[in-house]
This record gives C-alpha cells, sequence and structure tokens, in this order.
C-alpha cells in the first residue's frame, strides 16, 4: 500500500540520513475526519540543511511531530539510515519554538539530561556538556536556571541540550519565532556558521522565507488544505553570499532571487484560500 | 556634589529599610493594641468579670503554671506533644497517599473515572461527622485523632497534586521522551520538580485543615491533647486555661506554616518566586 504512492519529490540522496515515506495525518474529532497531510515523501543526506515553509495551517508542525515520533502518521513510515525509525528518542532531537527547557534544572543539567537518561560516563558527560556550553557560548551561565536567562540564551540551551546526544538529525521547529528580530538575527547567523563547520543533519521549520533560503541547503514549500509538499528548491552550498551576515546576504541578487521565488509559491497559497 | 549624592543615597537607603521594617512594626503595634484593650477591658472594675475574660497578666500566670505542673493528665507541653503527634501521623498518612494518588489521577485517565465519582462525594463530609464511627471503629486511642486529621488534611493533598502534575506543561514531557527519557525519569527529573510548588500549596492547606480538624476531635473524644485541654479548662470554669490552650493551638498551628514556607523555600531553590520573593 505504501509503496504504490508515488513519488512526487525530487530523486531522494543516495543514501537518504533521514526518510519519510508516503506519511499522512488524518485526524478524527466528533465524528468528521480533518485530512491533515496528504501522503508526503521526504528524504535529507546526511548533512543536509532542509528547511520546510508554507502558509500556516499547512500541516508542516505535523510533519516535524511524526518526523520527531511525537505522533503516530495515519499511514507512511519514517526511516533513520534505512531503517523504522521507532518511538521518540535521542536519535532525532527536537528544539521546540518555546524553548522546553527543565525549570528546575540548571543550564548544565538541561545540557546533560540526554547523556544522563543514556548512562553515560560522568567524564564523557563532562566533557560533552563543556563542549556544547562552548559551542554556544553559554560557559558564564552553566549554572544559572532557565529562568535567570533571556529568550535567546534559553533558545542556545535548547539547542546545546538537543545536540549534546549526538542525534542523527536535529529537529528545529520554528525555534527562533518566540524570539525578539534582534536575537533572531544573531541566532540564524550563529546557526549558520556552525552548520558551515559542523554540517548537523537538520530538519527546520520557519515560516520566515529569509530564514529558509538563508539556512539551508534546500527549501520544502508546503500548500495547505489539506498539507502536501508543492515544490523543493535547491540553494547551491558554494553561493556567493554564504557566510555573510544576513542583512548583507539579503542583497545579493541569487539570494533574492531564491527567495522571491519561493515567497511567489507561498502567497499563491496564501491567496488560493 | 558627590557628597550630597552620597547623603542622598544614605537617605534613600535607610529608608528603603525603613519600609521593609515597618508592616513588622504595624503588625506588632496592633497586637500590643489588642492586648492593651483586653487588659483594659478587665482592669476597669465592674466592666468584664474575670470569670468571663480574665486579664492577660492571668493568662500568663496560668500559662506559667501549666508548664510547670500537669493539669488534666500533663502538662501544656505534655498535651502539645500528643497533638501534634497525631497531627503528624494523620498529615503524614493523608501525603503519604494523597500525593501519589494525585499523581496517578492526572497520569492515568481511567483511574479518573473511577475514582472521582466516589471521592467527590466522600469529601462532602466534614471531619467531624467521621468522629463517631472512627471511636466505634478505633476507640478513644490515637487512631481515631490520626484518622481525623488525616480525612481533613487528605482532599487538599490529592486535589493540589492532581492539579499540580496535569498543569505542567505537555510540551516539556515531550522534550522529556525525545532526549530518550522514560516515563519514571519524565515523572521525576520533570514533572515533579515542576509541579512542586502547586503540591507545596496543597500541603500548606492540609497542614492547617488537619491542625484545625484534630483541635476540634479532641475536644469530643480524648483524654489529652490541646483540645482535651480547652474542654477541660471549660468544665473547670477555668477561662484562662481555655486562653492559654487557643492561644497555643493558634501559635504552633502559625509556626508549623512558618516551617513548611521555609521548607519550601530550599526544596525549591530554582523557583522565580523564591528567588525574588514579592513581598
Amino acid at each position: 500500500m505504501a509503496a504504490a504512492a508515488a513519488s512526487n519529490a525530487a530523486s531522494p540522496p543516495a543514501i537518504a540520513k533521514m526518510e519519510l515515506r508516503g506519511v499522512s495525518k488524518t485526524f478524527h474529532a466528533r465524528g468528521g475526519e480533518t485530512r491533515a497531510l496528504e501522503p508526503c515523501d521526504l528524504a535529507i543526506a546526511k548533512g543536509e540543511f532542509v528547511t520546510v515553509v508554507g502558509p500556516s495551517g499547512c500541516g508542516k508542525s505535523t510533519l516535524m511531530m511524526i518526523a520527531a515520533g511525537l505522533e503516530a502518521p495515519s499511514a507512511g513510515e519514517i526511516l533513520v539510515d534505512g531503517r523504522p525509525a521507532g518511538p521518540a528518542g535521542p536519535s532525532r532531537t527536537v528544539v521546540f519554538q518555546r524553548f522546553a527547557l527543565f525549570p528546575s534544572e540548571t543550564v548544565a543539567e538541561n545540557i546533560a539530561f540526554g547523556l544522563r537518561v543514556a548512562r553515560t560516563e560522568r567524564a564523557e558527560i563532562e566533557r560533552r556538556v563543556a563542549e556544547q556550553l562552548a559551542l554556544m557560548g553559554l560557559e558564564r551561565f552553566a549554572g544559572a536556571y532557565p529562568h535567570e536567562l533571556s529568550g535567546g540564551m534559553q533558545q542556545r540551551v535548547a539547542i546545546a541540550r538537543a545536540l549534546a546526544v549526538r542525534p542523527d538529525i536535529l529537529l528545529m521547529d520554528e525555534p527562533f519565532g518566540a524570539l525578539d528580530a534582534q536575537t533572531r538575527t544573531v541566532l540564524q547567523e550563529e546557526v549558520s556558521r556552525l552548520q558551515r563547520e559542523l554540517h548537523y543533519t537538520v530538519l527546520f521549520i520557519t515560516h520566515s522565507v529569509e530564514e529558509a533560503v538563508y539556512l539551508s541547503d534546500r527549501v520544502v514549500v508546503m500548500s495547505r488544505g489539506p498539507g502536501r509538499i508543492k515544490r523543493e528548491i535547491a540553494v547551491p552550498r558554494d553561493a556567493r553570499w554564504r557566510g555573510l551576515e544576513i542583512e548583507a546576504a539579503g542583497n545579493d541578487a541569487s539570494f533574492l532571487a531564491a527567495k522571491r521565488e519561493i515567497w511567489e509559491l507561498i502567497r499563491d497559497e496564501i491567496v488560493r484560500q | 556634589m558627590s557628597a550630597t549624592a552620597a547623603v542622598v543615597r544614605s537617605d534613600v537607603r535607610s529608608a528603603r529599610a525603613n519600609a521593609a521594617r515597618r508592616p513588622v512594626a504595624y503588625g506588632a503595634a496592633a497586637l500590643a493594641t489588642l492586648v492593651a484593650v483586653w487588659w483594659l477591658a478587665t482592669a476597669i472594675p465592674g466592666l468584664v468579670p474575670t470569670r468571663v475574660l480574665p486579664s492577660p497578666v492571668d493568662v500568663v500566670v496560668r500559662f506559667g503554671a501549666l508548664i510547670a505542673e500537669p493539669f488534666s493528665g500533663a502538662t501544656l507541653f505534655g498535651h502539645a506533644l500528643v497533638s501534634l503527634q497525631r497531627w503528624s501521623i494523620g498529615v503524614l498518612a493523608a501525603i503519604g497517599l494523597g500525593v501519589p494518588l494525585g499523581i496517578a489521577l492526572a497520569w492515568l485517565p481511567p483511574l479518573r473515572a473511577v475514582v472521582t465519582p466516589a471521592f467527590e462525594l466522600l469529601r462532602y463530609i466534614p471531619p467531624f461527622a467521621w468522629v463517631p464511627i472512627a471511636v466505634l471503629w478505633f476507640g478513644a486511642t490515637t487512631t481515631t485523632q490520626a484518622a481525623i486529621v488525616f480525612i481533613a488534611a487528605f482532599p487538599a493533598c490529592i486535589i493540589n497534586t492532581q492539579l499540580a502534575v496535569s498543569q505542567v506543561d505537555s510540551i516539556l514531557v515531550r522534550a522529556a521522551r525525545t532526549l530518550g527519557a522514560g516515563a519514571a525519569t519524565t515523572l521525576r527529573r520533570v514533572v515533579l520538580p515542576v509541579a512542586a510548588p502547586t503540591v507545596f500549596t496543597g500541603l500548606r492547606i492540609a497542614f492547617g485543615n488537619g491542625w484545625m480538624a484534630l483541635v476540634g476531635a479532641e475536644l469530643i473524644v480524648g483524654k489529652q491533647g490541646l483540645g482535651f485541654l480547652i474542654s477541660q479548662g471549660q468544665i473547670n470554669d477555668s477561662a484562662a486555661t481555655i486562653l492559654v490552650g487557643m492561644t497555643t493551638i493558634g501559635v504552633l498551628g502559625a509556626l508549623i506554616d512558618v516551617v513548611l514556607q521555609r521548607l519550601q523555600r530550599v526544596a525549591l531553590p530554582w523557583r522565580p518566586a523564591s528567588a525574588k520573593p514579592l513581598e
């Protein structure tokens, strides 16, 4: 059945780190059925940064929750390294829009959470926490509690916590949506820098087209009513503007062209409703 | 210039210190006024008979006497210890059963469906209505008194715990799951710490309810305890004894609450509210 679903995606890379195959979702509520997600196919290669954009209500968050294993698909399957991914777990960690830090634990304890759950050796935990603190510029806040930090700092902790367990894929659900504009810009530039150095495998969700272009190797545009994947647009890794600040990159002709192309696709969706 | 500024600053600082001291001073002044009015009422001859209202001095003297020598089977400390013991047993049982059950009710909807109707019916039976049946079951024993404390304290434990656990943001539970945590770890490291402040509020209510119900129960049944002491004061026509007993009950109740609030501050250092007290 699932195998019969025709692939409408661009040809998947040779080795997909994560693959969504014919994943769909139907909600049952008060006797009625709501189709939230048409069958979707999406493959993400190792070291690839893929962003899903779309108008609100297009099912991109549902897609993310299914990818994380936090929600079961109505049909289809999720593969990691070609094998069924199973329930939610540290192979696919999530950075949530609302940070979701554990308020009773310090920054260092939050970052160590997944490692302690996995019974990692104490010395190794300390080493990895120190590594993440340095990576995210959080050294001074190791002993602070989440409520003592600004939103931007809290989201850095959440990213560090998700990366500390060395997941196969990092899932980011509108991670900068709750931040003020300046903080958002700083974090976008930092994630971009980390990605160019360390090549994480990332599935990122946003409604900001600019953010999608700036961070991604590939942008997946979704349409709504019900949600489905409409188009995939590759953003060359060697584009001239890579490594520039977001302000400067935004003035580049190729950046603007990619942004315009994606925006047209989304605008069609909004106008169509 | 800078000297002036320094003076202004120190003025500001001492003004702030005064402002912080002021509520305490007001409270003390109000208490002193109350005692003064009380004393005046008893000091003016013929206004209030001392049989009805003894003077503060009589009460202090009686307090000393009750500490020094037994009355109705025990000294004041003896009666207070008996009451505190009964209260501790009842309250600990209420916490030991109510908190785990509250957690279970919040996490297991089927259990909620089974337990809630019976619980809702039972909790509108006042603690004192249980005294006769408790005496029939357990006799005039510590068990009876502790059972009344338990009945008075249990609802606040279970209701607040259930509320606290069900109010924990589900996104935290999801985050714990994606980091590999199972149900037990999630409960211990995420849900319970976040729920703790509301649980503590429930415990404060439970402690107070238990204490008040105990004294009531001791008025009805028993041979020792602070409630028994004041009922003996009535039988012996000693208003001073009654007032000593009442004051001790009030002060001990307030002390229990202070201790619990301190405990909460120590136990939950990460709370914004305890880091920066609102008062």
